[in-house]
């Protein structure tokens, strides 16, 4: 029996997508249920204004949280490289990007190179390695695949939507939980040549639609394949009709052998 | 006196003092629970008027099993009330008096053959086995055996021969049914006595319809159910009163769906599980349907819920909520309330929830709707039409509330005509708009009392801010909610169910409506029937529009379930057939046309249905037509 | 169907006759050509579009089929000219996109990005440089002048972040562009990292002037001049068409790389029986022609595929709701759309909107689905499925004697 792994969790100040209140981040929430699972100590980390709703995350599953207290305009970078310095985590948890702040998802980037922590995206599921200080990651890749990687710990892996669903929230465990308030690092961002204004939704590009096409061309061309119209048999066989098809779906490579 | 009948009297004092011993031992196992209060000498006075009227009125709809109670019960209690009486030597003396004694126990021989004709030779599927069916034999033996004895006492020991075989008789009867009151049938009797007078919803038996569930304190140590000594100790009396009937197996939508739910294992569960080192295997009755393993064993401290618990958590997310077995109990048990005291503890303290419920209390909780979907699109579905915001004006005579179903498409049709006809028929309203919360009815019943109790506070506050007289929703979830729960949150409304608005602007004549001519039949929504009573206008309104009704076999306050209630469409646990399939058939089965409905749950219930089948029509959509149906000069309302 | 417009005046004067100095025209000689829009008539349309047979009135205004007899032969289509080549002997500064190119196949995301690259690059007179290995006449046609693949193999993104590091060293790059999916968006945050620059993540608009991306939970846009590093969001930009580029390659001598802290990398296929539909690459979907759902597990399993229904099927129960496939279920990014026995609603058909390739099987010839299809077959479901299973089941047979008897043939020659 090995002895618990002492691992940290970022939490960002996430916001609901349609009611915009403060809100935990789901996937956040996933890499708490990961470190759970992986029997590990856990602690939450967050640096940033005072909030009501970072303490949610106890609800999920977490135990202890800390809240690393810095102002409005203030990086959490700095507060973070700090008290991940102190905390000794062996593994450190985070989403693939953080809410409350640019949301450019660069900060465990920025996190891991300060601290000389290698950095692994994507996780779907974590277990012990089979040697000391090594962890096995089951990295999530699009269309249900997957990888897996055997990392040398202490590591910082970011955890996909695909992971296991958080623990559902628990009004008693929230209340139970405890959060150690600290002063964080004041370290205001430096200005950027940015330009910001509210954000307007802009229509994704549609292929093949010409502009000044008719409605019902622009809806063909949002629902047509890219191939373009195909083949059509009328009331074949169906035994042709299924060679048909197993040669169609080869073709297109879906169906090996 | 005979010898025998002298004896006789004094054996049946001798086991009324085993009864009393045993019984004492079962209630201290219900001093385990939590301290209720309790008003007893209401209850004492109350008690024959609660077991004479409201228990038999429930019992009375099976009239045999009527019957058969009043000899059983009734001879039993009054032969051995009586043979005691005839320690008093003036009495004990009389053969007029024997004789009286003797007949008492010759109508309890009746109700006990009455008991065994009915578990033999073939026993209902609803009635429980194991000791049940021992039960008339040995009511047969101590009320024969007794009745010989008596009647040799009422001859003056003409028939000696017979009286003391009579004697040995009726002591070994009643011996077995003194034993039984520990863990057998006749504990029935002296907890279902206690559970009436001491009885959690008192008002129940005041003619008034308590069924809203009681507020948490969300500071206790520990909220919710984990283990029987969490109930309160009434809660524990009721759940012994359970004769195991059955009733509310036959009634409970989840178990004709083959779903892990059977009230009547449950309530034996819970009353199982309060005795130190439990086991759940004198069951006798039907299974849970499709059971999940469990282990089966259980104690006063010991949890209740869980594959290695007493009771599987599948069983405790199938109920609808919807109090079909509560209103079929002929012992008054609350089923409903001892589910969600359970439900409680999973959802708050363990955060337990089906995988699929957990979403939509998270979106409550952070957007409060459980879709995650915008206020401000609540009133999407009345593009076009005019509906007035209540923040842009004055106030309003009535609030139109929306619920959830504003969302929904198939719904957004029904709100439609109920916005027009108000609009048809003058009526001053107004909606929230995007100030409408949920009313929180999901959560309280999937358990999360807290997100309940914050939905419930910040809608009170939304509505304390406008002017309004009464509040109109034509969801009967929203209208138990604000009507029933939400004045122990300190927000007291009128709230009007929309067919009896509808039923109250036709009958002024502010709507006027043709015949129309179709058969239909009206599917009873239970937050309104069985919760609120309101029975009679939605058929009283549908009679006015020249509909011929037909009833389905069950309705009124007996109605089915759609399977749409208490969250149970979020926890989606796997049955054999869908709830609303089978009302749907029950529906088909009458003939009709139109099943009409009143609830936007039983609308999408009901609607999922696929084939052939009646067509699913809201009674607001029924009224529209009627209206529409008029010629257009005789619509205008009189003024 | 449709006649051509007539235009008067542009018909007279093609009857005009040359050379002379007082306009005359000859009308009896033959007009040079016809010209002018294509003139409808809606009527006509209407009329080709009813479906015969049916007794309410059905337009099919696809004209998949009436078109076929009565498409006019005489517009033949314009002989198509190859694409132009372009050549940038001397570029002024370079445009670097990494493209994820899986497989050493360009994504749709990749093209996109490549077209963002040529947009910068030909604002001023730049040459993009892509930084993988793909075919070249495949990057020729994306818009590539210059080709360099990273010298690193198997899954080590750090070692790629440092290769990319050494390139943009190296070479007088202005922009570094970068996909913002899974590998990219990761492989842009590594260099972020490494050489300290700012990244511009996750571009939803971009000119050679300004990029915009959307911040603080898409409440904010901000807006800058494209900046050294940026990573761009799927379906932002236009992928490059029109002209052929040199893709020539480029030498480049890399730093030598350590290793990273990966101590082992397996893939591991998807199980498509698991995997959640809206991940899924091969769907196989059920609709209201399919009555036998033990055939169609069958087939699902036999495919490899991951089953899926149309709402109907979800709502009477026969299939699960996870399966529903549509605007109110799932709304899938498969390569692949097998529909069985679905019309295909428009609400469906979003749902599918995103697959590249669909194959469907109805009894219905004007069905939705059939005329979204690349393979469609008008025929019944409920028939075509046995024989698709009794094939599958025959070529997994002779697979199996195939195999055997390769097993048997190996054993002879041991002994021989």
């Amino acid at each position: 029996m090995r002895e618990p792994m002492n691992v940290a969790v970022l939490l960002s100040a996430g916001h609901h997508p349609v009611s915009g209140r403060a809100c935990p981040v789901p996937v956040e929430m996933q890499a708490i249920g990961l470190g759970n699972a992986l029997g590990a100590e856990m602690t939450g980390l967050h640096a940033g204004p005072a909030s009501e709703t970072i303490a949610d995350a106890l609800g999920h599953g977490l135990a202890r949280l800390v809240h690393l207290k810095i102002g409005e305009a203030d990086d959490p970078l700095a507060s973070l490289i700090a008290a991940l310095g102190t905390e000794k985590s062996a593994l450190v948890l985070a989403g693939r990007v953080g809410q409350g702040g640019e949301d450019s998802g660069l900060l465990p980037y920025a996190l891991a190179r300060a601290l000389g922590l290698p950095v692994v995206p994507d996780a779907s599921a974590l277990r012990e390695g089979p040697e000391p200080s090594t962890l096995l990651v089951e990295q999530a890749l699009p269309r249900g695949a997957r990888r897996r990687l055997m990392v040398r710990l202490p590591a910082l892996v970011t955890v996909h939507p695909a992971a296991p669903a958080p623990l559902p929230f628990a009004y008693a465990a929230r209340r139970r939980g405890v959060v150690e308030e600290r002063a964080g690092i004041a370290s205001p961002r430096g200005e950027r040549a940015i330009e910001e204004r509210a954000y307007r939704p802009r229509p994704k590009l549609i292929a093949k639609s010409a502009a000044g096409a008719s409605a019902a061309e622009r809806l063909k061309a949002a629902t047509e394949a890219a191939s373009g119209g195909g083949r059509v048999l009328v009331d074949p066989p169906p035994e042709e009709a299924a060679r048909e098809i197993l040669a169609h779906l080869r073709d297109i490579g879906v169906l090996r052998g | 006196m005979t010898e025998a009948a002298f004896s006789l009297s004094l054996a049946i004092l001798a086991l009324a003092a085993i009864a009393a011993v045993m019984a004492g031992g079962r209630a201290r196992l219900w001093r385990a629970g939590r301290p209720a209060k309790v008003d007893w000498m209401r209850g004492l006075m109350a008690l024959p008027k609660r077991y004479l009227v409201d228990v038999h009125h429930v019992v009375g709809r099976d009239p045999y099993a009527a019957r058969m109670h009043a000899l059983a019960a009734g001879g039993l209690l009054g032969g051995s009330a009586l043979a005691l009486l005839a320690l008093l030597p003036p009495l004990g003396g009389s053969r007029l008096f024997w004789a009286l004694v003797a007949l008492a126990f010759a109508v309890a021989l009746a109700g006990g053959f009455m008991v065994g004709r009915r578990r033999y030779p073939e026993r209902p599927a609803r009635l429980s086995g194991g000791k049940f069916q021992r039960l008339p034999f040995l009511l047969a033996a101590y009320a024969g055996g007794a009745f010989l004895v008596a009647l040799d006492a009422a001859l003056a020991g003409s028939v000696w021969p017979l009286a003391w075989p009579g004697l040995w008789l009726a002591a070994a009867g009643g011996l077995g049914l003194a034993m039984q009151l520990d863990r057998g049938p006749m504990r029935h009797a002296f907890a279902g006595a206690l559970h009436l007078v001491a009885h959690p919803r008192a008002a129940r038996f005041e003619g008034r319809r308590e069924t809203a569930l009681a507020p948490l304190n969300l500071e206790a140590p520990r909220l919710g159910v984990a283990t029987p000594a969490d109930f309160a100790w009434n809660r524990l009396a009721g759940f012994d009163a359970c004769i195991q009937c059955g009733r509310c197996e036959v009634a409970c939508p989840a178990f004709a769906a083959g779903q892990p739910l059977n009230p009547k294992r449950l309530i034996q569960d819970l009353a199982t599980s309060m005795v130190p080192g439990a086991t759940n295997v004198a069951y006798a009755g039907s299974p849970y349907p499709h059971a999940r393993e469990v282990a089966g064993i259980g104690g006063p401290d010991l949890p209740i819920v869980g594959a290695g618990a007493m009771i599987h958590p599948d069983t405790l997310w199938s109920c609808t909520t919807c109090r079909a077995c509560v209103e079929e109990c002929p012992m008054m048990i609350e089923h409903v309330d001892a589910i969600v005291a359970l439900r409680r503890f999973q959802t708050l303290e363990l955060g337990a929830l089906p995988e699929k419920a957990a979403a939509p209390l998270a979106e409550l909780r952070y957007a409060d709707e459980p879709q995650g979907r915008p206020l401000a699109a609540r009133t999407d579905f009345a593009a076009g039409l005019d509906l007035p915001l209540i923040s842009a004006r004055a106030g309003a005579e009535v609030l139109l509330w929306l619920g959830e179903g504003a969302y929904d498409l198939r719904y957004g049709r029904t709100l439609r005509a109920l916005v027009r006809l108000l609009h048809l028929a003058g009526v001053d309203f107004a909606v929230l708009g995007e100030e409408e919360r949920d009313c929180g009815d999901i959560a309280r019943r999937l358990g999360d009392e807290a997100t309940f109790q914050r939905l419930a506070r910040a809608n009170i506050a939304t509505l304390a801010r406008h002017s309004f007289r009464r509040i109109l929703t034509p969801d009967p979830h929203a209208l138990h909610v604000l009507r029933n729960e939400y004045p122990a949150l300190g927000g007291i409304y009128e709230v009007v169910h929309h067919s009896a608005f509808l039923d109250e602007l036709v009958a002024e004549g502010r709507l006027g409506v043709a015949p129309l001519k179709a058969s239909v039949t009206y599917h009873d929504p239970c937050y309104l029937g069985r919760y609120n009573g309101e029975i009679d206008a939605p058929r009283r309104l549908l009679d006015r529009l020249g509909l011929a009704r037909l009833e389905m076999e069950r309705s009124g306050r007996r109605s089915m379930c759609c399977g749409g209630g208490g969250g149970a469409p979020l926890s989606d646990i796997e049955g054999e057939r869908r709830i609303p399939d089978i009302r749907m058939d029950q529906a088909a089965q009458t003939g009709a046309g139109i099943v009409a409905v009143a609830c936007p749950q039983c609308t999408a219930m009901l609607e999922g249905v696929t084939g052939t089948r009646p067509e699913v029509r809201d009674i607001a959509e029924l009224v529209l037509e009627a209206v529409e149906a008029m010629p257009a000069r005789a619509r205008e309302p009189a003024t | 169907m449709s006649r051509l417009r007539r235009d008067p005046r542009s018909e007279r004067s093609r009857h005009r006759v040359e050379g002379a100095a007082r306009p005359r025209f000859d009308l009896a000689a033959a007009p040079s050509g016809l010209h002018g829009r294509a003139r409808r008539d809606p009527r006509a349309e209407f009329r080709l579009a009813q479906v015969p047979g049916t007794a309410r009135l059905r337009l099919d205004r696809t004209q998949r089929v009436a078109a076929l007899d009565l498409a006019p032969a005489a517009r033949a289509p314009e002989p198509q000219a190859g694409p132009r080549l372009v050549a940038i002997p001397e570029p002024a500064f370079l445009v670097a996109a990494v493209p994820d190119a899986p497989g050493g196949r360009l994504t749709p995301h990749d093209r996109q990005l490549l077209g963002a690259a040529r947009l910068l690059a030909d604002a001023g007179g730049g040459a993009v440089l892509v930084l993988a290995g793909a075919p070249a006449d495949e990057l020729a046609r994306a818009g590539a002048d210059r080709v360099l693949a990273l010298p690193v193999t198997g899954y080590d993104p750090e070692a790629r972040a440092m290769a990319l590091q050494a390139v943009l060293a190296g070479l007088d790059i202005r922009h570094v562009l970068l996909p913002e999916s899974p590998e990219g968006g990761d492989l842009a945050r590594r260099l972020a990292a490494l050489t300290g620059e700012p990244l511009f993540a996750g571009a939803e608009s971009l000119t050679a002037r300004a990029v915009t991306r959307p911040a603080a939970g898409r409440r904010t846009e901000q807006r800058m001049v494209p900046p050294r590093l940026l990573t761009l969001a799927a379906d932002a930009a236009a992928a490059h068409a029109g002209t052929l580029h040199e893709a020539l390659e480029v030498a480049f001598a890399f730093p030598p790389l350590p290793p990273g802290a990966i101590l082992s990398a397996d893939d591991v296929p998807a199980d498509p029986s698991r995997v959640p539909l809206a991940e899924a690459d091969f769907v196989v979907s059920a609709g209201n022609g399919i009555t036998d759902f033990a055939s169609f597990h069958d087939l699902v399993e036999a495919l490899h595929a991951t089953p899926g229904a149309s709402r109907v099927v979800c709502d009477a129960g026969l299939m699960p709701r996870a399966a529903q496939v549509g605007a109110s279920g799932t709304v899938l990014e498969a390569r692949c759309y097998f529909a069985l026995g679905i019309a295909g609603a428009p609400q469906h058909l979003q749902g599918v909107a995103r697959c590249e390739h669909v194959v469907a099987v109805n009894t219905d010839l004007h069905a939705a689905m059939i005329e979204r299809a690349g393979l469609a077959v008008v025929a019944d479901a409920q028939k075509v499925m046995p024989a698709l299973l009794s094939l599958l089941a025959e070529k997994a047979a002779d697979a199996e004697t195939h195999d055997a008897g390769a097993g048997e043939s190996e054993a002879e020659a041991v002994d021989a």
